[in-house]
């Protein structure tokens, strides 16, 4: 299939900060998500592929067209950047139509275009306040309505789902899935992997400003998972657990914190530690006042996979 | 291209034309008002001798060429790419199917308009506050209408000139400042052809003079030699095209960054 989006050895650095590094990348159409932790250099690849920023080095083709200083590819391509900025000033309604008729369309078409991307983000109740007055969940989602309201097959989201609640987050990917459906190209970022799970399984992992690894989400989540967890567990009987997990084949370290009655187990196999943890529980066997993951996180994840 | 600018000029004609920006500087452009006001009804208790017109003079050269055209131009013009930087709204302009350059010849043309709004309404309402009498002729109403054209030929040079320096520079408001009140205001008591590197020069070249002293004290008051009416015209409207042309070029070719 031919790519819809090409990243042909791209290299770009802020002074002597590195932000991305050789990176070789073709994007079909579908949801492909760009997982990395903050600073990865997620945002500066999704600037470059809208042409907001030029690579030192290398080259990105949309459609097969250069996208820098070609206006004509953002009529295909819709941007919705990381920044929560906006013409406070403007009210939702304005800032789509205003925003619109930038593309050249007529007032009516602007107005309709702009009533219908509100419909979608389901911010027609509100259309008419000023964006100031707008919750964070309503600011990001205006912004991804802007992205979306022309109508474009190409469609880049930076962090999309940063500050919505759970029920806006749900809209909001079944809107992307829906995109998808109609054979569109979306990018996404994001750092959190249980958001993008939730998207797609195409994942592409990029830290320290190159890409670590590519696939879909379940051999993603295999390496994730053969990376040792650190389970901190808080009970009064953490002794009493620590004895009874010591003797698990995928147990690989215990350690304790007496004063805070907390045990920390390092685990390869975090299902099978969750699994005897339940029964122990089910069984009254001990009780549990706080399970935490003190490396449960991608920053983690990823220090682990590049051997930090 | 031309619709592209056109698209432009709308969107920031109507966003800025309620901003809290424009309404402060409105304001301060019709305090010009309020003193011609207060002048006439002072000049109409006979405690005032000077006529209408030489008071108008007075006001134009020191409020409005001075004073009123550069911190308008200095203001509307660092901000057409500032404000976007500081706002972080340009990725809005520059992922949408816009030239480049049209993106700063659509700002400076509504950012033109809007100011050459503020000022003319100003200036013409002062004019007639201050000269309409019995004497009133036709010729003056030519006159006031020279001195509205006057103002906003110097408006869009200084306007293209400050546009120039807000793509150009990061920082562009304290060069901006050093430029209009420095170097423009010092720059005219220069006597021979130093002055003719100033805007205000080719402005003042256009208006009738009344400044001229010699005597020991001479040196302390501005010598202007004046350019041809026509050569100062011709000037003035170069200034617009090249500071204008070399803006949009900046702009196409330079990548922004944002301070995160």
């Amino acid at each position: 299939m031919t790519a819809i989006i090409e990243a042909l050895n791209l290299s770009r650095w802020y002074g002597n900060v590195l932000g991305i590094s050789e990176v070789n990348l073709e994007i079909q159409p579908g949801i492909t998500a760009l997982l990395g932790p903050n600073g990865a250099g997620k945002s500066t690849f999704m600037k470059i592929i809208t042409g907001q920023l030029k690579p030192n080095i290398g080259e990105v083709r949309i459609l097969g067209e250069k996208v820098w200083n070609n206006r004509h590819i953002f009529r295909r391509l819709g941007f919705c950047p990381e920044v929560d900025a906006f013409y406070e000033e403007l009210s939702g309604f304005e800032f789509l139509f205003f925003l619109l008729s930038l593309y050249g369309f007529t007032t009516a078409e602007s107005r309709k275009k702009a009533e219908l991307a509100l419909e979608l983000v389901e911010l027609t109740e509100v259309k008419d306040r000023q964006i100031r007055s707008y919750s964070r969940g309503m600011r990001q989602r205006i912004k991804i309505a802007q992205a979306i309201a022309h109508n474009p097959e190409i469609i880049i989201l930076d962090e999309p789902l940063n500050g919505l609640d759970p029920l806006s987050k749900r809209r909001i990917i079944k809107l992307i899935k829906e995109f998808k459906g109609e054979g569109k190209t979306i990018v996404v970022s994001s750092h959190i992997l249980p958001e993008v799970e939730a998207l797609t399984s195409e994942i592409v992992l990029i830290h320290q400003g190159k890409i670590l690894a590519r696939g879909d989400i379940y051999f993603i989540r295999e390496l994730i998972d053969s990376h040792p967890h650190m389970i901190r567990i808080k009970s009064p009987h953490f002794r009493q657990l620590a004895k009874i997990l010591a003797g698990e084949d995928y147990i690989l370290n215990i350690s304790f914190k007496p004063q805070e009655n907390v045990v920390i187990f390092e685990t390869h196999h975090r299902d099978r530690f969750f699994n005897r943890l339940n029964e122990l529980i089910l069984g009254s066997l001990v009780t549990i006042d706080e399970i935490t993951s003190p490396d449960d996180n991608l920053q983690a994840v990823f220090d682990y996979l590049v051997g930090k | 291209m031309r619709q592209e600018i056109w698209r432009v000029f709308s969107f920031y004609f109507f966003l800025r034309k309620k901003s809290p920006k424009t309404k402060a500087f409105f304001l301060l452009s019709w305090a010009a008002v309020l003193l011609a006001l207060v002048i006439r009804v002072y000049n109409l208790t006979g405690n005032w001798t000077e006529s209408g017109q030489v008071i108008f003079q007075n006001i134009l050269m020191s409020f409005f060429l001075q004073f009123l055209i550069v911190i308008l131009a200095l203001f509307y013009g660092t901000s057409v790419v500032t404000e976007e930087l500081d706002n972080k709204t340009l990725p809005y302009l520059s992922s949408r199917p816009l030239a480049r350059a049209a993106i700063v010849i659509g700002k400076y043309l509504a950012y033109l308009t809007l100011t050459t709004l503020m000022l003319i309404s100003a200036a013409l309402l002062s004019y007639f506050i201050l000269s309409l009498d019995r004497d009133f002729r036709l010729i003056d109403l030519w006159a006031g209408f020279r001195y509205s054209l006057v103002l906003t030929l110097g408006l869009a040079a200084y306007l293209s000139f400050f546009t120039f320096l807000g793509t150009w520079l990061k920082k562009p408001m304290m060069v901006g400042l050093a430029f209009g009140f420095g170097w423009e205001s010092v720059i005219q008591y220069f006597p021979g052809s130093t002055q003719k590197l100033s805007i205000a020069h080719y402005l003042k070249s256009l208006l009738p003079q009344y400044t001229t002293s010699s005597g020991k004290l001479g040196f302390l008051f501005i010598r202007l030699e004046p350019s041809r009416p026509l050569v100062a015209a011709a000037v003035l409207f170069l200034i617009v095209i090249f500071f204008l042309i070399l803006a949009a070029l900046i702009f196409t070719y330079k990548e922004y960054l944002f301070e995160d």
